[in-house]
């Protein structure tokens, strides 16, 4: 049932390098028409949110408002700071939207997962995925791309060479950080559940059966999920979790800086990595593509499946962006580190566990009892410890307030 | 309803069989690291005196006890040593006489230490944790069977060890050495890993049984790479048993680190150190002894002339103690470079009864010092024997088993050493090592003239020294052990002879 | 094999370079920057071997973690702009005497063992390579093989964020 990317299987010809060459311009007109769509949907929906009109001059209902935007970015004047790095001041637009791009070649955005398809589409006379690369390390390649994007927060940041730019960088990059390790520990879920770490594979093993109840939001029953969600939001800096760019605190955040197409490109790397997490949740949660093949031609359903799903996501961004309100630094890090970490981590235990006891033919009542009585141990101990921890604190500072009034 | 919807995949792993009764050992001293952690993030008072130090010192006298039943079953005929966990790491008498040692050594120091830091005002339980983790980091060293199970035994050792060396935060001194420790630590495990890719490189493995029976099967046509791997592994297992001229850490961190701390580096590091510098060039590499030998060789020469001729010319006292362990690493070496049964046995008998000496003398320079940790310097010890007439003599007892005075352990070590190198045919390094032995005899006789000989009226009085429970228990063992040993040291030969390495191939 | 040649070139030379500028920049940042370079040529040359799960973690590890903390470190310490001057000490010229003694020797090993040895051609497909050296087979070599330095691993990290949190921890 797993297999690589038929389109390589018969070697390499000029048809295999063409359909390579057009599935990566297509991947990237993809990304670059959702970002132009996404800004304009941002701004209409938060603007019906607060109650007044948006964006309404260019285009219909305004959706040209942002190929307005992007051409006068373009014919600015692009203004580098005295006391910048110019080497670094210049590399660093480019690292944030070179990884928020790559991210996007492991979604398969189509393909019949069912039956014999295999998520194959047949194209000029060879089987393909419609994803742009299959590699074998699949997620894991998420992971490193999302670790890499940190480098153009962290270096716009402190190649500006001025205060508010360098606070924000540093406070981006401890929150992506902080929330990679809940992001990855919830990915293993989904990868222990699926078995393969290819996001293929991953999207073929929840339409393997046909129904909503193998999606791995089920399977790994929803705690993955929400934590993934969370993690994603903090990772993406966008609100609640948006602390980095705080306009109030520090005037626009790590690209303050920047203008012209250089700040165009950190707005850029916004939306596509807003973009790409949102299909990353669906294909590592809700089935990707897979979903009913309605009437009509049949290649269209996956496709048309996998954008309904990706828009509830863009969707519910932002709306807890036009609701929830931003949270304070060190409640952003205790989240993470204090709940979301312990919680994913014991879940991926619990499920792994459940596992185990499976392949053994163990007692399928007993070890779930076993799993949870042994969680609420840890949490008992976990909580005993914090409290420990707060007492201990408050004890410490209350000898320090006594030695300065001493 | 979830466990019955999991995608069901068939392929399994196939785990290796794990000996629990051989890891015991490991999983006994790291049980007890987490244990301390876990009581001191639940208790929010402080618990009753003594209780972490007690904890530990329980731990590795479980460790202890595990081992002798190990013991039992390697040294038995019809059983004999074996591997465990997929060839990983080997039980036999060697591993077993450095399970002993090493938690002799954390047993010993936390003794030490569990007075040390409520002085210093430093209580919590993380020396200890660090402690055991370093010492099970070193039991993986002594047990391993694997090249990069050594490796990584040296670095949880080392890791652990580098923040124990800095762990008297208020002392810059104790900071420095940690840092100086850490830059030159991490550079020699560099080397270390580099020549063990070399070895890799050169026979297709890096599990010791396959080495040794490659290096047994083959001859190779260019040993260029297998030669220049010996060379780095030695550097990498030199820096930590601080032989010349990987040695210049030594005098700074042992000075600059807390006195048990040093203790600790100078026992159970050290024995890590020669473990796998024993099992790895004398027993998985006997095939090309006559190419590692002139090396070790020259190391130990070096090592035997620089540690005992700088000794003499300090003045602090924790200082010299740095130089003469790098001179008794040089002696050890001397058993090393024999690369016999009888050399290996010797080596073994010198790391255990050296262990007993250092730790006592850095007990008794723990206690002199004060608070603190500050009067190292010979003065403090002047008129030691009017003060403290029992913590003198105790004391001059460890410094006469360092210079190898018969009826003390220290003198049979060295004898064996010797002796072992006159038989391996090392007549110059024997005579080289006699001389330096005579020489670093001034060093120790210095001190124990102070103690003795020295007006009071005219130097200032050292600080009031004390002796707590915990430190009396380890120095009355330690000179216990010297003594008898020196004495009656049949038992232990005995037992230092039947724990020669062996190299067993892996999946037997 | 000329692709993967050609491919081999450049990154060598990108990384050697990037090495050596990385010990001469007057800038910790740039060197960090170029570290994050000799890393990334180190993790591309994994893929060349085909080793793609070692390349990625080479990736997240190195380049995601390490070198992110290191920054995170300076921007947070001595986030200087433009040159500084006291990265240099007057051992500079011992160091590059004894890192070029270092390469000679090393090299010299290195040739006169293996000399003009070149790799077997494996005639694998994909999926065979996969079974031998993928990430599957890497798990299994984890949890089999290597099961004891996997597991003395963790008592590693156990010892490092001990001894993390003691260092840091103020009084």
């Amino acid at each position: 049932m797993f297999a690589a990317d038929p389109l390589f299987s018969t070697g390499i010809d000029f048809g295999v390098v063409l359909i390579a060459l057009a599935k990566s311009i297509i991947g990237f007109l993809f990304v670059l028409i959702g970002v132009i769509f996404m800004i304009w949907f941002e701004r209409k929906l938060i603007a019906d949110f607060q109650n007044r009109i948006g964006p309404n001059r260019a285009g219909p209902w305004g959706m040209l408002q942002t190929l307005a935007d992007g051409i006068k970015l373009i014919f600015k004047e692009d203004l580098r700071p005295d006391g910048s790095d110019s080497l670094v001041f210049r590399l660093a637009p480019y690292l944030s939207v070179v990884p928020a791009f790559l991210t996007f070649t492991i979604v398969p955005i189509g393909g019949i997962f069912t039956g014999a398809h295999q998520g194959t589409v047949h194209l000029f006379g060879h089987d393909t995925f419609l994803q742009v690369a299959d590699p074998p390390i699949g997620v894991l390649f998420l992971l490193a791309m999302s670790s890499i994007g940190i480098y153009g927060a962290m270096l716009a940041g402190w190649a500006s060479g001025s205060k508010y730019p360098l606070l924000g960088s540093v406070r981006a990059s401890a929150s992506m950080i902080s929330y990679e390790a809940a992001l990855g520990l919830s990915v293993v879920s989904v990868v222990l559940m699926s078995g393969s770490l290819t996001t293929h594979d991953i999207v073929a093993a929840q339409a393997s059966g046909g129904s909503i109840l193998d999606w791995n939001i089920v399977v790994t029953a929803f705690v993955p999920f929400v934590v993934f969600c969370i993690a994603a939001t903090a990772e993406l800096n966008r609100p609640p979790f948006d602390f980095a760019e705080a306009e109030q605190e520090l005037v626009g955040g790590f690209h303050t800086e920047y203008s012209s197409m250089r700040f165009g490109m950190f707005y850029l790397a916004e939306f596509m990595n807003t973009i790409t997490m949102s299909a990353i949740i669906v294909t590592l949660f809700l089935g990707g593509p897979s979903g009913p093949i309605g009437p009509g031609p049949d290649q269209v359903w996956p496709f048309f499946w996998f954008l309904l799903k990706l828009l509830v996501f863009l969707a519910a961004f932002v709306w807890v962006r036009g609701t929830v309100p931003r949270y304070r630094y060190d409640q952003l890090m205790d989240l993470g580190w204090k709940r979301l970490i312990p919680i994913s981590l014991m879940w991926l235990l619990f499920i792994a566990g459940i596992r185990i006891g499976r392949d053994q033919n163990w007692s399928p009542v007993l070890v779930p009892l076993a799993a949870i009585g042994l969680g609420a141990l840890t949490v008992g101990l976990l909580a005993g410890s914090m409290r420990t921890a707060a007492i201990r604190r408050e004890q410490s500072d209350e000898d320090d307030l006594g030695e300065v009034s001493a | 309803m979830t466990a019955a919807l999991l995608f069901a995949q068939v392929e399994k792993v196939a785990t290796p069989k794990l000996d629990w009764a051989a890891t015991a050992p490991l999983l006994i001293l790291c049980g007890a690291a987490l244990l301390l952690l876990l009581i001191s993030s639940l208790t929010t008072s402080r618990p009753a005196r003594g209780t972490y130090a007690v904890i530990t010192v329980l731990a590795s006298a479980f460790a202890i006890g595990t081992a002798g039943v190990l013991w039992a079953r390697v040294t038995d005929a019809e059983r004999g040593a074996f591997t465990t966990a997929a060839g990983a790491l080997t039980v036999d008498g060697f591993s077993v006489f450095f399970i002993v040692v090493i938690s002799l050594g954390i047993a010993l120091s936390a003794l030490l230490a569990d007075d040390y830091l409520r002085r210093e005002n430093l209580d919590g339980p993380e020396l200890y944790v660090l402690m055991l983790l370093s010492g099970a980091g070193g039991i993986v060293m002594a047990m391993a069977n694997d090249l990069i199970v050594v490796f990584l035994g040296l670095e949880t050792l080392s890791i652990a060890l580098y923040v124990m060396a800095g762990f008297n935060r208020r002392r810059a001194e104790s900071r420095e050495s940690a840092m100086k420790y850490f830059v030159l630590g991490a550079f020699s495990s560099a080397f270390l890993l580099y020549g063990i890719a070399f070895i890799y490189g050169a026979t297709g493995s890096t599990n010791l049984g396959d080495i040794a029976g490659f290096l047994n099967a083959n001859t190779l046509e260019h040993t260029g790479l297998l030669l220049g791997g010996f060379a780095l592994l030695l550097v990498g297992f030199g820096f930590k048993a601080s032989a010349v001229p990987f040695h210049v850490w030594t005098p700074d961190v042992y000075q600059g680190a807390p006195t048990p701390v040093t203790a600790f580096m100078a026992s159970a590091s050290k024995a890590a150190a020669f473990a796998a510098l024993l099992r790895v060039f004398v027993s998985t590499f006997a095939e090309y002894r006559l190419d590692w030998q002139p090396l070790i060789w020259g190391i130990a020469v070096l090592t035997l002339v620089v540690g005992s001729v700088l000794a003499i010319v300090q003045t602090d006292v924790k200082r010299m103690m740095a130089y003469s362990s790098i001179s008794h690493a040089g002696f050890i070496l001397v058993g090393v470079q024999a690369a016999t049964a009888q050399g290996v046995s010797a080596a073994l008998f010198y790391v255990l009864s050296y262990t007993f000496m250092i730790v006592g003398t850095f007990g008794v320079a723990t206690l002199v010092s004060g608070k603190g940790d500050e009067h190292h310097g010979l003065e403090a010890y002047r008129g030691l024997s009017r003060r403290r007439p029992g913590l003198a003599l105790t004391f001059t007892v460890f410094l006469l088993a360092q210079a190898g005075v018969p009826l003390t352990s220290g003198f049979l070590a060295k004898f064996y050493v010797i002796g072992a190198a006159v038989d391996a045919h090392s007549y110059a390094l024997a005579l080289i090592a006699m001389l330096s032995s005579v020489v670093s005899a001034f060093l120790y006789l210095r001190i124990v003239v102070a103690m003795y000989m020295t007006d009071e009226e005219g130097a200032e009085p050292g600080p009031r020294v004390r002796v707590p429970l915990g430190a009396g228990v380890a120095l009355g063992l330690a000179v216990a052990f010297t003594v008898v040993v020196g004495i009656l040291p049949q038992q232990v030969v005995h037992w230092a002879d039947r724990a020669i390495p062996v190299v067993l191939a892996s999946g037997r | 094999m000329i692709a993967q040649n050609i491919a081999f070139g450049i990154l060598a030379a990108s990384s050697v370079l990037a090495a050596i500028r990385m010990v001469t920049t007057k800038n910790v940042v740039h060197a960090a920057l170029y570290l994050v370079v000799v890393l990334g040529s180190v993790a591309a040359n994994y893929i060349l071997l085909a080793a793609e799960f070692v390349a990625v973690v080479q990736l997240l590890v190195y380049i995601g973690a390490i070198v992110v903390l290191f920054l995170f470190g300076v921007m947070l310490t001595r986030a200087k702009l433009g040159h500084e001057g006291e990265l240099d000490n007057d051992q500079r010229g011992l160091a590059a005497v004894t890192a070029l003694l270092i390469l000679g020797i090393l090299g010299y090993v290195l040739v006169d063992y293996f000399g003009d040895d070149k790799l077997p051609q494996l005639n694998r497909t994909h999926e065979q390579l996969n079974a031998t050296r993928g990430t599957g087979a890497v798990g299994n070599a984890i949890f089999s093989t290597y099961l004891i330095p996997f597991e003395v691993v963790s008592v590693l990290l156990l010892a490092a964020l001990v001894g993390a949190i003691v260092l840091a921890r103020r009084d």
